[in-house]
C-alpha cells in the first residue's frame, strides 16, 4: 500500500512538473513577440551584450548554440532536422563543403540594408565567388609573433623557427590544416598541396622543428606567451593582439612564406524556419556600432568599410599574400596520416 | 517453487529507465559505431553504403600501430605507478581503525565530486615553467633552469596516474582488506620483513584485486585524449586523440569507428583474459 501511494505521488510530480515546464516555456515565447531565431557560431565571437541589444530591440529571442571547429558546426547541421537552425557562421572552406553537402540556402543580400557597410576588398573570394550563399562576418589570419626582449634575432620566416637556440619554446594551434600548410609553406610549396613529394618535405620541415615546440594549443595559445611559458608562437592575429596587451615586448610578424587566412561567414541554414529574423540578425550585425564593438572584443578583421578604413594598405597586403584553406576532398586522409606520423 | 515477485508493475516501473538508458545510449550507439565501420567515407563528413574492411586495413599501417604501441606504453607505465601507490596504502590502511580507514578512503574519493578535467587544468599551475614545483624548487636553489614537468610525456603520465588512481585504490583495498590479519601476524612472527610479508602475502592472495584494478586504469588510459591535449601539450598523440580527429578534423568517420571498434575488441580480449586469471585465482585464494 504504501508503496502504491509512493508511487503515485512520483507520477503526480513528474505529472505537475512537466505541465510546469511546458507552460514556462509559452511564457518566455510570449515575451518575445516576433518570435525566436536559432544561431550556431564559434564559441567567443559575439559579445553576450550585442546580443542581448538585439532581443531587446527586435522583439526576438535568440537561442545561440556554440561550436569549436568547422568539423563539429558540419556533423551538427547534417545530423539534425532541416529547420533546426537558421544562422551559421562557417569558415572558406567549410561555405563550399556546405553548398555541395546541400546544407546551405542561398542569400538575398537585397533584404540586408546594411550590407553596403561591407569592404568590396572582402567580396567574392574563392570559395563563394559571387557570395550566393555566404557573407564575411570576419576574418582571421595566421601571424609569428615573439618576445623581442628574449629573442634577439628577427625572425621573418618559418625556416626561422629551426633555429636550435628556440629548444622548447614555439606554441602553435593545434590545428592540423593550418600547421601542415605552414609546414608546406616554409618547403616552397602551395599551402593546399597533397602531393607526396611536397608532403615528404613538410614531414621533414615537422622533424626539424619538433624540439622546439613547447605545446599545441588552440583554445588560448595567447596564455603562454603572456606567462612566458613560450617566446615564440604562430598563432591567429586576434591572440596574438590579445597577447600584446598584457606583454609589450610582443612582435607580430607576418611569415615571408605566406600564411593562412580564415574567413568566417553569415550562412543561411537549408529549411532555416525563421530566416526573416536571421537577415534582421545579420543586418543588425553589419551596422557600423555593431561592428565596432565586436571587434573591440574580439580583435579580428572586420569587412566593415570604415573599420578597414583605418589600415586598408596593410589588410590588402594581408588579403594577396595569404591563401584559403582549400577542401582537398578524400586526399585528406594524407594529411590526417602526416599529422599522426608528425606527432 | 520460486514466488512470483509483488508488485511487478512497480518493479518494472522503476527498472524501465535503467533499461531504457542502457539499450538507448549504450547499446544503440555501439552497434550504430559497429555498422559505420564497414563503410565508406565520402571525405565530405559522410558516408556512403559501400561495404568494405577498408577501414580495418588502414588501422594496420605502420603509422597508426606504433601509435596503438606508444599508448599503450603510457598506459602501462601509469597502470604500474597506480599499482605503486595503490598497495602500500591500502597496506598502510589496515593498521588504521576502521573509521579511519572510512575516512581516508572517502578522502580519496571526494577530488571525484570535481570535473576531471578542471581537476587536470589544476595540474598546469603546478607543472608549469613558472608554477608552483618550480618556483618552489629554483628560490631554494635545488635547481638553476626551470624543469620540465609537462608539455611532454612525463605531463600526460602524471596526469593520467593522478585521475586514474581511485580506480586502483579502490580494488586493491577491498582485496588486501579481505587477506586474513592472522597470516599476515604469522608471517611476521616468523621473521619475515615487510617486503616479505607483502610478496609473499599480500601479493599472491591481491593479484585478483590488482589485475581488476590494471584493467580500469590501463582501459580508460588509452583513451584519455584531454590529458594528452592538454598536460602532454597536443604534442603526442594517443588512440583517444586518433579516433577523436576522425570525427572532428578528418571527417572520416567510418575510419573513426572502425578504430574504437578495434580498440572495444581489446577490452574484450583483456576482460577475457582476466576472467581467465580471474578464476585460477580465486581457486588460489580458495584453498590458502
Amino acid at each position: 500500500m504504501k508503496k502504491k501511494i509512493l508511487l503515485l505521488s512520483l507520477l503526480i510530480i513528474i505529472l505537475i512538473s512537466s505541465v510546469l515546464v511546458f507552460s514556462n516555456k509559452n511564457i518566455r515565447n510570449n515575451n518575445y513577440k516576433n518570435g525566436e531565431l536559432n544561431v550556431l557560431n564559434w564559441t567567443s565571437y559575439i559579445p553576450d551584450d550585442v546580443i542581448s541589444d538585439f532581443e531587446k530591440e527586435f522583439n526576438i529571442k535568440v537561442n545561440y548554440g556554440t561550436y569549436s571547429s568547422n568539423e563539429e558546426l558540419l556533423a551538427k547541421l547534417s545530423s539534425s532536422v532541416e529547420g533546426t537552425y537558421d544562422l551559421v557562421f562557417p569558415s572558406d572552406y567549410m561555405v563550399d563543403l556546405l553548398v555541395q553537402r546541400g546544407l546551405l540556402s542561398p542569400l538575398n543580400r537585397g533584404k540586408l540594408t546594411n550590407a553596403e557597410n561591407i569592404s568590396p576588398l572582402f567580396l567574392n573570394q574563392i570559395y563563394d565567388n559571387k557570395n550566393a550563399y555566404s557573407l564575411p562576418f570576419l576574418l582571421a589570419y595566421s601571424v609569428l609573433v615573439y618576445d623581442n626582449s628574449k629573442i634577439n634575432e628577427n625572425l621573418r620566416s618559418y625556416r626561422d623557427l629551426l633555429n636550435e637556440k628556440y629548444k622548447n619554446n614555439i606554441i602553435l594551434i593545434d590545428d592540423q590544416r593550418i600547421i601542415i600548410g605552414a609546414a608546406l609553406l616554409a618547403s616552397g610549396a602551395d599551402m593546399n598541396s597533397t602531393n607526396d613529394s611536397d608532403l615528404k618535405s613538410a614531414l621533414d620541415f615537422f622533424n626539424g622543428l619538433k624540439p622546439n615546440i613547447k605545446a599545441f594549443d588552440s583554445d588560448s595559445p595567447k596564455t603562454f606567451l603572456i606567462t612566458k611559458e613560450a617566446e615564440i608562437g604562430l598563432i591567429w592575429n586576434a591572440e596574438a593582439t590579445l597577447a600584446q596587451l598584457e606583454n609589450e615586448n610582443l612582435k607580430i610578424v607576418f611569415p615571408t612564406e605566406g600564411f593562412a587566412l580564415s574567413m568566417d561567414n553569415y550562412c543561411l541554414a537549408k529549411g532555416a524556419k525563421n530566416s526573416e529574423n536571421a537577415y534582421k540578425f545579420i543586418d543588425f550585425l553589419l551596422r557600423d556600432d555593431i561592428a565596432a564593438r565586436i571587434v573591440e572584443e574580439y580583435p579580428y578583421v572586420s569587412p566593415n568599410k570604415k573599420l578597414v578604413e583605418n589600415n586598408k594598405a596593410e589588410l590588402e597586403k594581408v588579403l594577396e599574400n595569404g591563401s584559403y584553406v582549400k577542401n582537398v576532398g578524400a586526399e585528406i586522409k594524407k594529411l590526417d596520416r602526416l599529422w599522426a606520423e608528425f606527432k | 517453487m520460486r514466488k512470483k515477485p509483488k508488485l511487478s508493475l512497480f518493479r518494472f516501473l522503476m527498472t524501465f529507465p535503467a533499461i531504457l538508458y542502457c539499450l538507448g545510449l549504450i547499446l544503440l550507439p555501439i552497434l550504430y559505431i559497429f555498422f559505420l565501420s564497414f563503410l565508406t567515407s565520402d571525405s565530405y563528413g559522410g558516408f556512403t553504403y559501400d561495404f568494405t574492411l577498408n577501414n580495418y586495413a588502414e588501422i594496420f599501417d605502420p603509422t597508426y600501430i606504433l601509435m596503438f604501441l606508444k599508448s599503450s606504453g603510457i598506459a602501462l607505465v601509469v597502470t604500474f605507478l597506480a599499482l605503486l601507490i595503490s598497495y602500500p596504502f591500502a597496506i598502510f590502511l589496515m593498521d588504521k581503525s576502521e573509521k579511519s580507514q572510512n575516512l581516508l578512503i572517502k578522502l580519496v574519493m571526494i577530488p571525484f565530486l570535481t570535473n576531471s578535467l578542471i581537476r587536470t587544468y589544476g595540474w598546469i599551475i603546478l607543472l608549469r615553467k613558472n608554477g608552483l614545483i618550480n618556483s618552489a624548487l629554483l628560490s631554494t636553489g635545488l635547481i638553476s633552469v626551470p624543469l620540465s614537468l609537462m608539455y611532454n610525456t612525463f605531463g600526460i603520465i602524471i596526469g593520467m596516474t593522478y585521475t586514474l588512481l581511485p580506480f586502483m585504490i579502490l580494488p586493491v583495498y577491498s582485496a588486501v582488506s579481505k587477506v586474513d590479519k592472522n597470516l599476515v601476524a604469522a608471517a611476521k612472527d616468523l621473521g619475515a620483513s615487510k617486503w616479505k610479508v607483502f610478496k609473499e602475502v599480500y601479493l599472491p592472495l591481491t593479484l585478483s584485486g590488482a589485475f581488476n584494478g590494471s584493467l580500469m586504469v590501463f582501459i580508460p588510459a588509452i583513451g584519455y585524449f584531454f590529458i594528452a591535449d592538454i598536460l602532454g601539450g597536443g604534442k603526442v598523440m594517443i588512440i583517444g586523440n586518433l579516433i577523436k580527429n576522425q570525427f572532428l578534423t578528418a571527417r572520416n568517420w567510418p575510419f573513426g569507428a572502425a578504430l574504437s571498434v578495434f580498440l572495444l575488441l581489446l577490452t574484450f580480449l583483456l576482460l577475457k583474459v582476466y576472467k581467465k586469471i580471474g578464476g585460477r585465482l580465486d581457486e588460489l585464494g580458495g584453498g590458502a
